[in-house]
């Protein structure tokens, strides 16, 4: 199966043609907001943690990865100019594997009226040259796919899961990968991860990062729920439960390895098959996370909500027959009363993926998009819980 | 038709895609769709909720998905509700108030379902 994809310098294929705005700082954000109005297609990444880069290492890290993402034809960077992080050190890394870049500071250009106005200049110039790109024929085993559910109840399990984990296989079996992330979510699953994983190292790997993840979650004398009371009275009864029906959506394939997000770097997936990630359960944040793991695409399951993506496009799965609504790209609810199978839904659902791969909009796309958070692990917690590797 | 779903041929649960009534017949269907057998219940067993397919024993595993989700606390008969009250965790359990919160509000659910039979 094949996709009409924008080919980058670096080799990697977009199936979107977006221009980026990178606010390094949170008091540009207006500014990147209204440049962006101006110009077709773009989206602002705003880094909202303040402008410091101590202890903001991993969000700066992501800037410079969502900016190398495949559905981004090219970047305009900008700041305030008193902050310590300098926009030329968010687009040289991004530049370096041949995608227009272009910097603004906006003290340097006086001030913001003129800042907006030069940004929209710039920007509109990018957006010319990506526009060049042509659209050529590529197979369905350049996809990177994330994986993530959110709004869960009893039909995920049965339903929407197991159709994207159906979807998951059959993208591999073409030559694609797969990425799935919320290690707080596996939580009693690690005995299935076991069998799943190609190597004992990896196992560990995987292990340790789950614990990581446990220990900033579970702090003593602080609530953090892992299953509410709403998911018990639907009729999960414990955790394992819940996380089982949750890891139904990675599929069955071997588990090659886990991306790590981290202060120092983010791994990126290098051949076919499918991974865990360091991505967050945090819906907003798991869409940066996967863009910045390199994925062009999600399939998201749920009961019934609408999670979306502006630079990687959404394609939201539902079995729940009393909330499902025209947010919902594929219908799984046939297979709650018998009459639609997992392996017909899966179908359904790689068929979609060439589809939104080939430029078709999902039910959502460029409507009510999420924020995209930057969201990092708290470099003082990770000292103070020591557990978590120097991370 | 009250179908259950029994999602692994290990499991001795199978989950209700129905509210089903106190003494009805629960149609246990495999994910393949093939219809495997029929149980009766001795309970109201709420749209979600997981029905037990044999007896389990205090201590036995509680197979669903092919892999253990946790323990059984108490006896449970062939038809019962399986769920916080039987059945607790091997990972993290939910704290006991919140377990008799939970049966509560499932209780409510059972006798209304019960009163709507009538």
């Amino acid at each position: 199966m094949n996709f009409k994809g924008y080919r980058r310098k670096d080799g990697s294929i977009g199936i979107r043609n977006k221009t980026l705005i990178i606010a390094v700082d949170e008091c540009c954000d207006g500014i990147a907001r209204n440049i962006s109005e101006k110009v077709k297609d773009s989206v602002v990444l705003t880094n909202s943690y303040t402008c410091m880069l101590g202890g903001n290492e991993e969000t700066f890290n992501q800037m410079i990865a969502v900016g190398q993402n495949p559905n981004v034809g090219g970047v305009l960077v900008i700041a305030m100019g008193c902050g310590s992080i300098l926009p030329e050190q968010i687009a040289e890394p991004i530049a370096k594997i041949g995608k227009p870049v272009d910097i603004l500071t906006c003290q340097k250009n006086g001030g913001t009226r003129k800042t907006i106005e030069t940004g929209i200049l710039k920007l509109k110039e990018i957006s010319e040259e990506i526009n060049k790109t042509p659209r050529e024929d590529v197979s369905i085993a350049e996809l990177i796919v994330g994986v993530k559910c959110g709004g869960s109840d009893t039909s995920s399990g049965m339903a929407s899961n197991p159709s994207a984990g159906n979807a998951i296989d059959k993208l591999i079996d073409a030559g694609g990968i797969g990425i799935g992330g919320e290690l707080f979510e596996l939580q009693g699953c690690q005995e299935n991860l076991r069998r799943r994983a190609v190597s004992e190292e990896v196992f560990n790997k995987i292990d340790s990062l789950i614990e990581a993840e446990k220990s900033r979650w579970s702090v003593e004398g602080t609530n953090v729920e892992t299953m509410s009371i709403g998911n018990s009275v639907g009729g999960l009864t414990t955790i394992e439960e819940k996380s089982l029906g949750a890891l139904y959506k990675m599929g069955t394939k071997p588990i090659k390895d886990i991306l790590e997000i981290n202060k120092d770097f983010i791994d990126k997936p290098k051949e076919s098959g499918f991974y865990l990630s360091e991505t967050t359960m945090l819906c907003g944040g798991a869409g940066v996370n996967f863009a910045s793991l390199g994925a062009q695409m999600v399939l998201w399951t749920s009961g019934a909500a609408g999670f979306n993506n502006p630079i990687i496009p959404v394609i939201r799965i539902s079995g729940n027959e009393d909330l499902f609504n025209d947010d919902m790209d594929i219908d799984a609810r046939g297979i709650m009363n018998g009459l639609d199978t997992v392996d017909n839904v899966g179908n359904n659902i790689i068929r979609k993926i060439v589809e939104v791969a080939n430029g078709e909009k999902t039910q959502l796309e460029d409507l009510g998009s999420s924020t995209l958070t930057l969201y990092q692990k708290d470099q003082r917690l990770e000292k103070l819980l020591g557990g978590c590797k120097n991370r | 038709m009250n179908r259950f779903s029994k999602k692994d041929e290990k499991d001795n649960v199978a989950t209700a895609l129905v509210d089903l009534g106190k003494n009805k017949t629960a149609h246990i269907y495999l994910s393949n769709g093939e219809h495997l057998t029929n149980i009766y219940s001795n309970e109201m067993i709420p749209h979600g909720n997981k029905i037990a397919l044999n007896d389990i024993n205090n201590g036995d595993k509680i197979y669903k998905y092919g892999e253990v989700i946790g323990v059984c606390t108490e006896d449970i008969k062939k038809g019962d509700l399986v769920h916080v009250h039987n059945v607790k965790s091997l990972t993290v359990d939910i704290p006991k108030e919140f377990k008799k919160e939970i049966m509560r509000q499932i209780k409510i659910i059972q006798e209304e379902g019960e009163a709507n039979e009538l």
